[in-house]
């Protein structure tokens, strides 16, 4: 197993529960997600920015 | 009908308030005064040498907190954990040393029940990170070898909670340190921390907790009182196994006193951090959810872009009060001067 540090930016939802969960997916194309917060919020262009730690195996 | 508050106060964002050495403690502390259960996580309670033992307050990893807003995960509360430890490889036997006797001091004048410990067959060769947001991050050089300590204190000690105790790099940058010891900036170690008790929660599902283990630093008369507590020993780990001793276990199903995430009340997080796991689970819910600006951050993530409809104060006092209102039922707009009259539906 690695730990990998990543950034991933994502488009704001309609609903908290819909942007974790769109978060999550973007972290699982690049590994297991095992700690992430959003760093920052551009709400002209309605995007989160992502910090992570993933896992791969 | 109970009332269960969670706190939290993320790590390695540079809080104001709980972003140094224990330092939201006086409030979690205030706040278990006002609610049946507090439920929140070791950076919140962890003060180096210094703790404080409350009673309804539930010490509970970040993973698993995350895991618990989801509703994936309950809470056992009242646990007499058997802690086991585990030592990076990389630590130094003098060093090694110094925790092993914190370890045994707390088995003598606390009374905690320790297993015998385990040393991981690599060093784990933790790496310091600063993201571009200025928080603190880190990887580990060899999850694999923490995991395999893990299972084999648990397999063979029966311990049910675990405290690792990791070599942590003593070249950090020289003033983000002397920030940090001063009372600004970010706490370095922090991140990396975090990973290492999430790599143990997220694989055996038991609680874990982090202690860093590092040279002693020079005496330095500027320390800020916020961050003093690191300063008053040779490690950081007495919190860590108090905490661990009483940490709620994680059940997967409703047992007979579990606490789960659709009885929380209300969440209490700092205004600029709202971008958590556990922050958006519980804005989904009938949970009040409170955000101190006053407690600023490294990070501008208000609640209102994510959706997440917040309660916005200015201190921690004034969410107390926000708390002592809500669980009685009284209406908030009563607080305020102007108060609107009732109007004819359209």
């Amino acid at each position: 197993m690695t730990t990998h540090f990543i950034t991933a930016e994502i488009d704001l939802q309609e609903s908290p529960i819909k942007l974790q969960a769109a978060i999550e997916a973007e972290l699982e194309k690049r590994g297991e997600p095992l700690r992430w917060a959003i760093a920052s919020v551009d709400t002209e262009k309605q995007t989160a920015q992502v910090e992570a730690i993933v896992t791969t195996k | 009908m109970t009332y269960n508050v969670v706190l939290i106060v993320p790590t390695g964002i540079g809080a104001a308030i709980g972003g140094y050495a224990g330092d939201a403690l006086p409030v979690a502390r205030a706040m278990s005064q006002i609610c049946d259960r507090l439920i929140t996580h070791p950076n919140v309670m962890n003060g180096a040498q210094l703790y404080w033992p409350i009673s309804n307050a539930l010490y509970v990893e970040g993973y698993g907190l995350d895991q618990f807003a989801k509703g994936k995960w309950g809470l056992q509360p009242d646990q007499q954990n058997r802690v086991g430890l585990i030592f990076d490889r990389g630590i130094e036997p003098e060093l090694r040393s110094r925790h092993l006797q914190v370890a045994d001091a707390t088995r003598a004048t606390l009374g905690l029940n320790l297993t015998d410990y385990v040393i991981t067959d690599q060093p784990l060769n933790v790496e310091l990170r600063t993201a571009d947001s200025g928080t603190s991050w880190g990887t580990i050089g060899n999850p694999d070898s923490l995991l395999r300590a893990a299972e084999k204190l648990i397999d063979e000690t029966k311990a049910n909670a675990i405290a690792v105790i990791s070599r942590f790099p003593d070249d950090v940058d020289t003033t983000v340190l002397t920030d940090y010891r001063h009372g600004s900036g970010v706490d370095p170690l922090s991140g990396a921390e975090a990973v290492i008790s999430h790599l143990i929660v997220r694989q055996f599902h038991i609680p874990a907790a982090h202690a860093p283990a590092l040279s002693p630093l020079p005496l330095d008369p500027e320390i800020s009182p916020r961050s003093a507590a690191e300063e008053i020993g040779y490690t950081f780990l007495p919190c860590v196994l108090v905490g661990l001793s009483r940490a709620p276990q994680f059940v997967q199903q409703p047992t007979l006193d579990s606490i789960w995430s659709n009885q929380v009340n209300a969440l209490v997080i700092p205004a600029t951090a709202a971008g958590g796991s556990a922050a958006l689970s519980l804005s989904q819910q009938d949970c009040l959810i409170i955000a101190v600006e006053e407690n600023h951050t490294l990070l501008q993530v208000p609640p209102e872009p994510l959706g997440i409809k917040a309660i916005r104060v200015n201190s921690y006092l004034e969410a107390i009060g926000v708390l002592v209102a809500h669980r009685s039922g009284i209406n908030l707009d009563c607080f305020r001067p102007n108060l609107s009259s009732l109007q004819p539906l359209s």
